[in-house]
């Protein structure tokens, strides 16, 4: 026995869904969808929950991230009702669910709020960096100690937990019994996705957003650890001095594609952009340029005369550290990867 | 008796003489005495035929004619039109069917199929012979009109009628006009009042002065038929004001006479039984026609029970689509009406949540527009199967509506509201009956009045004279049903604007010297044709003949033997049935021609040259038509033909189809 919730709906367009009423259940979203099986199918079930607001349900279900957003659904909607854009609205509700301190839903929901938070952190780069009398050298050193401090405790207090959340919205809450062995074997399938997104390859339309999605993860995640570990700006290795421009300007490359698809609008993911897939993109490619000019500069020895540039980068790196990787979109790297394994857990 | 008759016997073409040895039995009749002409003709029905026919009878001076060729149901006027114009009675014409009831069915069997034929063509000559010449009846029609209900379809009919001329009658049994119509607000798609358009058609037939409306008024006899109904009414006193209250009043009493009537008495709204989902238990449920008064009559904000509405559950088909009810039919006006009530709901009362409980949803036609609508304005649809009904019980202040949703996986869901709305559907009137025993209207299972033919007769009933317009048929929703009564008016128009109508002669007689009035035939009279009247110091049975539709139902039942029908005497009934069972010497020589083929085929000592060719080039297992002409140089219709006679013999066989080509694979059987 469930009990309607009339206002799931409207608290739904806050995270940036708006024709799904117009539905009229013919289900050619799901006749049509490449990935939806006779086991799992969607999204026409995730409309109809999200009708009736059964939020449990919805909570407890894994189906909005089992969706890659190729769009065929909302193209072939004969009430244009958009069901792929619900269930990415549904994606960043269920975030905002999972995150323990709330605040993914607050900056989800308000740009002003978002906003704020982009301008407290530069305003504090910018105290700490006066207070140190924009001292470079002393700059980047608290800048690759604060990389190293921030990934450990994002990591801990707000990533860990949430996917604890997760677990226990999707597996334990529901009843779902899992034997040990079963959560040590399938361990590979968290893997797998994690780093490939092999099930967008599934989407019919998909396989050159996948591939670029593909070299951007890699490069991403390689950046990280050539910056943090193999400490690229001072390192002495002509190996990882290369690997650090080249990856920087994989970054780079790639999300001006994406920017550019979100400014075209063409694709049925990148239509209805909402400020958290702005600030996810511009700040990614921000942070592949910022990186690549810094070493840049620093090679050519004009970062002492042009000591803003670090400043800038670094206020790039604290907001993506501290706004967008745990309360932001980035989280979906985690989430989409997990949702596959706990739904082989389930199987 | 007829002396002089010409017979015709048609080949048609082939469809006859295939089989029916035609020529033959043109002869066979030659011989006959009071057979003045007889012939086998290729198309009977052809011009050239027609005009020697005329020609015929005109110079023979014949006096009854037989054709026999296909179903009187194709020609039977084609050759009575001939009669007609060669000045002969067209009832002295009779049709046999020797297609449909001898070569098409018996084509395996040529022989017995002439014989057959040669049987009912001896009965249509001997029916001829005792065949009588009749003149239709000519029928007055008084110049006026009944139009019973003043709803929508009854004023808009009395109005199109007044508007050709006629003397209408318009009765309505409450005080005010407008039925149901009158007691709606907004309407979909103008988004008039229903008020409205009421008050507009009153203006109209006020305006008008062969309209004559009576309020208040029913139906209290009605007698005569076609063209001459006497009706009587009874008109109800009115007590308008405290001065006249009480007044001992008594009901008026009227007769007219009409030429037609028009019945438009319309539906009644279903009423939910106790109980029936809640209904009656509690006071937040009420049908939808009470929820629209509702409505209507609040102002700024929607309030039950003192209480403001913030969320209404619809429950559709109640009354309606009852498998194992008494209303199987869909009402099909009340998806409509509640998708509507819906859009109505949020437009004047702003945000109030709207929840339907729908089996299917059947927006037909423009109404599809207001469903999107109501979707889009975040109404929230759930499905429920009759098995499965919404249960409604009371939560505290509010109700509780518990339903397995079938587009969430049989998920039960619960829905808090404030009120309950049962679409209610359409049912017959309450008084239909009585309205229906006084003009014999038929009444099906539904309790609806019926038409002759839902799709080509469809504001006609069986009456003569009498017409159906409206939701008095069944459910229809306003436009439904001034286009039915509109169309009814029109059929009425067309029989007032003669001053007399022909009645086809083919009724039943009464004998009244053999009649003794039991009243057994006007007991199983359908139509009330038969009426006891005073005759010759007796009571007889009489005919109404502007009713009588010659059935002939009434013949068999009386034990006088005092009825017949036209054309259909015992006379003639009984010298058909020895024409048939005359036995007839027919040469068996389309049987022998067959043998004497078969024997050729089988006694030859070669095959015919072209024979040869087609076997030498079926080259393999194989072969297809058109790879056979190729080979023996034919052309591909010629050795079609040959394969077809070879196939016949067991000379080749079809082997295979080709799926593609849709060719058959011949092969040699038997060389």
């Amino acid at each position: 026995m469930a009990r309607v919730n009339p206002d799931f709906v409207s608290e739904l367009y806050k995270y940036g869904e708006k024709d799904f009423s117009a539905c009229y259940n013919c289900g050619n979203c799901t006749a049509i969808c490449s990935l939806s099986t006779a086991e799992s199918s969607f999204p026409r079930e995730m409309v109809r929950y999200t009708t009736l607001g059964l939020e449990d349900e919805i909570k407890s279900s894994l189906k909005p991230w089992q969706c890659y957003a190729c769009g065929e659904c909302t193209t072939d909607c004969p009430r244009q009702a958009d069901p792929s854009e619900l269930m990415m609205s549904l994606r960043r509700w269920l975030m905002a669910q999972y995150d323990w301190t709330g605040l993914s839903g607050l900056l989800y929901k308000s740009l002003p709020l978002s906003l704020v938070a982009f301008v407290l952190t530069l305003a504090g780069v910018l105290f700490y960096a006066m207070q140190h009398q924009f001292n470079l050298e002393h700059l980047m050193e608290v800048g690759h100690l604060f990389e190293m401090v921030a990934i450990g405790s994002v990591g801990v207090v707000i990533l860990l937990p949430n996917i604890a959340r997760m677990w226990y919205f999707t597996i334990l809450k529901p009843g779902v019994k899992v034997s040990f062995v079963k959560y040590v074997k399938s361990l590979g399938e968290l893997f797998v996705h994690m780093f490939t997104q092999k099930r967008a390859l599934g989407c019919d339309d998909n396989q050159f957003r996948w591939f670029e999605h593909f070299i951007l993860v890699l490069a991403y995640l390689s950046l990280l650890f050539t910056t943090v570990f193999l400490d690229w700006f001072s390192t002495e290795s002509l190996f990882v001095h290369v690997l650090g421009y080249v990856l920087s300007g994989l970054v780079f490359i790639i999300t001006v594609d994406f920017v550019r698809h979100r400014i075209q609008k063409k694709q049925a993911v990148t239509k209805n952009s909402q400020p958290s897939d702005w600030f996810f993109v511009v700040w990614l490619l921000l942070m592949g340029l910022t990186a690549f000019l810094v070493k840049f500069f620093q090679d050519m020895s004009w970062l002492e005369s042009n000591k803003w540039l670090y400043i800038f980068h670094f206020t790039i790196l604290v907001q993506w550290a501290l706004i967008i990787v745990p309360f932001g979109k980035w989280t979906h790297f985690l989430y989409r990867s997990f949702a596959m394994y706990f739904e082989k857990l389930k199987g | 008796m007829k002396k002089r008759i010409g017979v015709y016997i048609c080949h048609c073409g082939g469809n006859i003489s295939d089989y029916v040895d035609v020529a033959e039995l043109g002869k066979m009749f030659h011989k006959e005495e009071n057979i003045v002409v007889s012939k086998d003709v290729m198309f009977a029905c052809a011009d050239s035929n027609q005009k020697d026919m005329i020609a015929d009878i005109q110079a023979n001076q014949l006096d009854g004619i037989v054709v026999a060729s296909c179903s009187p149901k194709l020609h039977l006027h084609t050759f009575r039109n001939v009669a007609i114009r060669a000045g002969l009675n067209p009832m002295n014409y009779v049709q046999v069917n020797v297609r449909e009831q001898c070569s098409w069915p018996h084509s395996d069997k040529p022989r017995e199929a002439t014989v057959k034929a040669a049987g009912l063509i001896r009965a249509g000559i001997n029916r001829v012979i005792h065949s009588e010449s009749l003149d239709n009846i000519e029928v007055e029609i008084k110049k006026s009109v009944l139009v019973i209900g003043a709803g929508v379809s009854g004023m808009k009919a009395a109005i199109e009628l007044a508007n050709n001329g006629h003397e209408v009658f318009l009765i309505e049994k409450e005080f005010s006009v407008g039925g149901h119509v009158g007691q709606t607000g907004k309407v979909f798609m103008t988004g008039q009042d229903g008020r409205q358009i009421v008050d507009k058609l009153y203006q109209q037939i006020k305006s008008r002065n062969n309209i004559t409306l009576f309020t208040g008024a029913v139906l209290e006899k009605v007698s005569g038929s076609l063209g001459n109904f006497q009706v009587e009414i009874k008109v109800k006193p009115r007590h308008l004001n405290a001065a006249n209250v009480n007044q001992v009043k008594v009901d008026e009493r009227m007769t007219f006479i009409v030429g037609s009537v028009l019945v438009a008495t319309g539906f009644d709204h279903y009423q939910p039984k106790a109980g029936e989902y809640g209904y009656g238990q509690f006071p937040q449920v009420i049908t939808l026609p009470e929820f629209n008064q509702l409505m209507d009559k609040s102002k700024g904000e929607l309030m039950c029970q003192d209480k403001p509405v913030g969320s209404v559950a619809f429950i559709y088909c109640v009354g309606s689509r009852q498998t194992k009810g008494e209303n199987k039919y869909c009402s099909r006006t009340c998806c409509n009406a509640a998708v509507h009530t819906s859009l109505q709901l949020k437009e004047k009362f702003g945000n109030i949540r709207a929840y339907h409980l729908f089996r299917d949803i059947r927006t037909y036609g423009k109404h599809e527009v207001m469903y999107e609508a109501s979707c889009r304005q975040g109404d929230v649809y759930l499905k429920y199967e009759e098995k499965e009904m919404p249960l409604v019980s009371a939560e505290g202040k509010q109700l509780l509506v518990k339903v397995k949703d079938y587009l969430t996986a049989k998920k039960e869901i619960e829905i808090p509201v404030d009120m309950v709305v049962l679409v209610t559907g359409m049912v017959a009137r309450e008084d239909s009956t009585r309205i229906s025993e006084h003009l014999k209207i038929p009444i099906g299972n539904d309790k609806f009045f019926n038409e002759i033919h839902p799709k080509l007769k469809p504001v006609e009933t069986v009456i003569k004279g009498v017409y159906i317009g409206g939701s008095c048929q069944g459910p229809r929703n306003i436009s439904e049903s001034v286009q039915s009564a509109l169309s009814a008016a029109a059929k009425v128009n067309t029989l007032l604007s003669k001053d007399t109508i022909s009645v086809d002669p083919v009724i039943a007689r009464i004998n009244p010297d053999a009649c003794i009035w039991c009243g057994k035939c006007a007991d199983v009279c359908d139509y009330t044709a038969l009426k006891e009247v005073e005759a010759g110091g007796k009571r007889i049975a009489a005919v109404n003949k502007a009713v009588c539709t010659g059935c002939g139902i009434c013949a068999p039942v009386c034990p006088e033997n005092a009825i017949e029908v036209a054309q259909f005497t015992d006379k003639e009934i009984e010298s058909m049935i020895d024409g048939f069972t005359t036995q007839f010497d027919i040469p068996e020589r389309q049987q022998e021609a067959e043998e004497s083929e078969q024997d050729a085929v089988t006694q030859m000592k070669e095959y015919p040259q072209v024979w040869k060719e087609i076997l030498a080039g079926m080259t393999n297992e194989q072969n297809t038509i058109p790879q056979i002409a190729e080979n023996s140089k034919l052309s591909k219709e010629l050795v079609t033909w040959h394969l077809m006679t070879m196939n016949k013999y067991g000379i080749v066989q079809p082997a295979r189809m080709d799926e593609k080509e849709l060719y058959f694979y011949y092969k040699v059987k038997n060389h």
